[in-house]
C-alpha cells in the first residue's frame, strides 16, 4: 500500500523519460500520472489519519534487517502538499508551452524523490531521495536553456551539493554514535547518548536544511535562483523543494534529537527573526517581481524557524502550518506573476495578502498561528518581542506585496496581452484553494495538529 | 589508522574547499567532486572502529566488521558520479553559451543583461525576458544520473 505512490511515479517517470515532453499529449499525460500519485497519497493520508501510521519493510526482511518506509501524519502532511505543488506547477506548464523534452519525466522523478523523502523510516535512504529530487532540481533550474538559467542552474547545483555532502556526513556520524539508520531506532538510542557528538551533527543537519530553505545565512544562493529560472521552476523550488528543509528540520531536529533542538532554540529564534527581517527589507527595495517573491521567500521561511525554536506541540503545529500556507502562497505568486488578466490579477492579490496575513486568505491562519506561539514562551519580554516581530514582519510584508502588485497589474494597457487560458484558469483556481482554507481552516488546523502529534510522540 | 583516516578527509575536504573557491568552473567541479569523495571516505571511517573485514563465511565467533558502512559508501559513490556528470554536462552548457568558464566573465554577462533590463521600460516586459546570448540549439541537458 505504501509503495503504490512511489509505484505509479517512478515508473511513469521512467517511462516518461523515452518520450518528448514538447508533445502536448505527453505533457498531460505526466500531468495525469502526478495526479495518479497524488491521489494514492491522498488516500493513504486518508488510511493513516484514521488507523495511524503504516509501516512496510522493503523485500519482507524482517523488521530491524531491512530498510523500512514509514507513512505518518507528518510525511503524508507534506508528500501530499509537495506533490499537489508540483502538480500545478506541471499542469502550468502544460497548459502554456513546455519547453524542453525532459521536463515532465524531471517533474515526476522530482515527485519519486519528495514522496521517498517523506515516507522513508530510514535516514541513509532519506539521502538517496533527497538527491533523487535534487538531480532532477538541477536539471529543472537550467530548464529554458537561456544563460540566465544555466547560470542559476550551476549556482544552485554547486551551493546544494555541498548542503548534500554535509547532510551525508551527519547521517555517517548519526550512524557511528548510533549504530542504526532506522529513523526509531536512532531516535531511542539518541535519547541515551551524550549531548556532544549529536550538538556537531545536529549543526551540520542544520546547515543543510538551513541552505535547502534559504534561510538569512545561507540564502545567498537563493534570490540568483528564484529570480533567473521560469516560473513554473520558481514555483517548484519555493513550493515543493523547500519543503525538504522544513521537513527535514522538524523530522531530524524534533523528532531524532529534540534535545539538542531545545539547546539550540535561542539560535534558531535570533536566525528566524534575521531572515524575517532581512528578507522583507530587501524584497522592499526590490523592483523585479521575481526578485521581491525570492527575498520574500527568505523572510517568510524565517517565520517556520522560529515555530521551530519555540518548540512543544504549539510550536510543532505552529511550523506545519505556516510551512503548508507558505507553499501554496509562493506557488500561487511565482505563478501569477508571470501572467496577465482580471483573473490572475485577483489571485495575486489572494496570494499577496495571504503572504501578508489578512484574515479571508490562508495566510492568516499562518500568523495566527504565530501568535498562538506565545503561549509557549515563558518570559514576557519574549512574549512581547515575538508578537512585534509578527506584527513588523506582516506590516513589511504587506507594503512589499503591494508595490509589487502595483506595480505589475495597475499597469494600463496591460490588460490586452492575455495569457494562455488553461494556465490563467489555473492560477485562479490556486487562489480559490488559498481563500478557501482561508474560510474553512478546519481540516487544515486538525492536520497540523495531527502531524505535530507524531512528533511529540517520537519525542518522549 | 583513525587519525591517518582523518587527516586523509581532512586533506580531501580542505583541497575540495580550496577548488572551490577558484574562479575557473572546471576546478569547481573538480573541488566538488574530491568534497564528495572526502565524505565517502568518512563514511568508510564511521565504520572502522569496529575491527576485521567482513568476509563471508565466517568463523563461528569471530568478530566482524559492519558491512552496512560499505553499502552506504558504495551508493553514496554512485550518486556522487551521477551528480559530477550532471555537473560536468553543466558546465559544457555554460560554456556553449557563454563561450568561456571563467566567473568572472559570467558574472560580467549577468551584468550586461541587468543593464540592458533596466534599460526597458519595466513593467511591460513580456513573458520572454531573457535576451539570447549564443545559441541554444543543442538538446536538453539528459535526466543525468538517477543511478541506485
Amino acid at each position: 500500500m505504501l509503495l503504490l505512490p512511489l509505484g505509479i511515479l517512478w515508473f511513469a517517470a521512467v517511462g516518461l523519460a523515452l518520450l518528448d515532453g514538447r508533445r502536448r499529449w505527453v505533457a498531460w499525460l505526466a500531468t495525469g500520472t502526478l495526479a495518479a500519485g497524488l491521489a494514492a497519497c491522498v488516500w493513504l493520508a486518508v488510511v493513516v489519519l484514521r488507523e495511524g501510521p503504516v509501516e512496510t519493510v522493503a523485500g519482507d526482511w524482517p523488521i530491524g534487517v531491512g530498510i523500512a518506509l514509514r507513512a505518518d501524519a507528518l510525511g503524508l502532511c507534506f508528500a501530499v502538499l509537495s506533490l499537489a505543488v508540483l502538480l500545478a506547477a506541471l499542469a502550468f506548464e502544460a497548459a502554456t508551452r513546455v519547453r524542453s523534452r525532459t521536463f515532465p519525466a524531471l517533474v515526476l522523478f522530482m515527485a519519486t524523490g519528495l514522496t521517498g523523502l517523506f515516507l522513508t523510516g530510514d535516514a541513509f535512504n532519506f539521502y538517496v531521495f533527497f538527491e533523487l529530487s535534487m538531480i532532477s532540481a538541477y536539471v529543472l533550474t537550467s530548464y529554458g536553456e537561456r544563460s540566465r538559467q544555466l547560470r542559476a542552474a550551476m549556482i544552485f547545483a554547486v551551493v546544494n551539493l555541498l548542503g548534500s555532502v554535509l547532510f551525508l556526513i551527519a547521517v555517517a556520524a548519526l550512524y557511528h554514535v548510533t549504530g542504526s539508520l532506522d529513523l526509531r531506532v536512532m531516535a531511542v538510542r539518541i535519547s541515551v547518548v551524550e549531548s556532544n557528538p549529536l550538538v556537531l551533527s545536529g549543526t551540520l543537519l542544520f546547515v543543510a536544511f538551513g541552505v535547502k530553505l534559504g534561510i538569512f545565512p545561507f540564502h545567498f544562493w537563493l534570490p540568483a535562483v528564484y529570480t533567473g529560472t521560469r516560473p513554473a521552476v520558481s514555483a517548484i523550488l519555493s513550493g515543493g523543494l523547500a519543503n525538504i528543509g522544513t521537513y527535514g528540520l522538524l523530522r531530524f531536529g524534533a523528532d531524532l534529537m529534540p534535545r539538542e533542538l531545545a539547546l539550540a532554540a535561542p539560535a534558531l529564534v535570533v536566525i528566524g527573526g534575521a531572515s524575517v527581517l532581512y528578507g522583507a527589507l530587501q524584497a522592499i527595495s526590490r523592483r523585479d517581481p521575481d526578485e521581491v517573491l525570492a527575498y520574500s521567500a527568505i523572510g517568510q521561511v524565517g517565520y517556520v524557524l522560529i515555530a521551530l525554536g519555540v518548540g512543544g506541540p504549539v510550536g510543532y503545529a505552529g511550523a506545519v502550518l505556516y510551512a503548508v500556507v507558505n507553499s501554496l502562497n509562493k506557488t500561487l505568486l511565482f505563478l501569477a506573476a508571470s501572467l496577465r488578466g482580471r483573473l490572475v490579477g485577483s489571485a495575486f492579490v489572494v496570494g499577496a495578502l495571504s503572504v501578508a496575513g489578512v484574515p479571508p486568505a490562508a495566510g492568516f491562519l499562518g500568523k495566527a498561528g504565530l501568535f498562538r506561539l506565545n503561549w509557549g514562551v515563558e518570559t514576557v519580554v519574549g512574549q512581547v518581542a515575538l508578537a512585534a516581530l509578527v506584527l513588523v514582519g506582516g506590516a513589511l510584508s504587506f507594503i512589499y506585496m503591494f508595490q509589487l502588485f502595483q506595480r505589475r497589474f495597475w499597469e494600463e494597457g496591460d490588460v490586452k496581452v492575455s495569457s494562455a487560458i488553461g494556465a490563467r484558469l489555473l492560477v485562479g483556481g490556486l487562489g480559490l484553494v488559498v481563500v478557501v482554507l482561508g474560510l474553512w481552516p478546519e481540516p487544515l488546523l486538525a492536520i497540523s495538529e495531527r502531524a505535530a502529534a507524531v512528533l511529540a510522540v517520537g519525542g518522549q | 589508522m583513525i587519525l591517518l583516516t582523518a587527516v586523509a578527509v581532512a586533506v580531501l575536504f580542505g583541497s575540495g574547499a580550496y577548488l572551490m573557491l577558484q574562479r575557473d568552473l572546471i576546478r569547481l567541479v573538480v573541488g566538488m567532486v574530491l568534497i564528495s569523495n572526502a565524505a565517502n571516505l568518512f563514511i568508510m571511517g564511521a565504520g572502522l572502529t569496529k575491527g576485521v573485514p567482513p568476509i563471508y563465511p565466517l568463523a563461528a565467533d569471530e568478530a566482524v566488521s559492519d558491512p552496512l558502512v560499505q553499502a552506504m559508501t558504495l551508493t553514496a559513490i554512485v550518486i556522487g558520479f551521477g551528480v559530477a556528470a550532471l555537473l560536468v554536462s553543466l558546465v559544457y552548457r555554460v560554456y556553449t553559451s557563454h563561450l568561456s568558464l571563467d566567473l568572472d566573465d559570467l558574472s560580467a554577462a549577468e551584468e550586461r543583461e541587468e543593464a540592458a533590463k533596466d534599460r526597458q521600460p519595466l513593467p511591460s516586459s513580456p513573458p520572454s525576458r531573457e535576451p539570447v546570448l549564443v545559441g541554444s540549439g543543442a538538446g536538453a541537458v539528459g535526466p543525468g544520473g538517477e543511478g541506485t
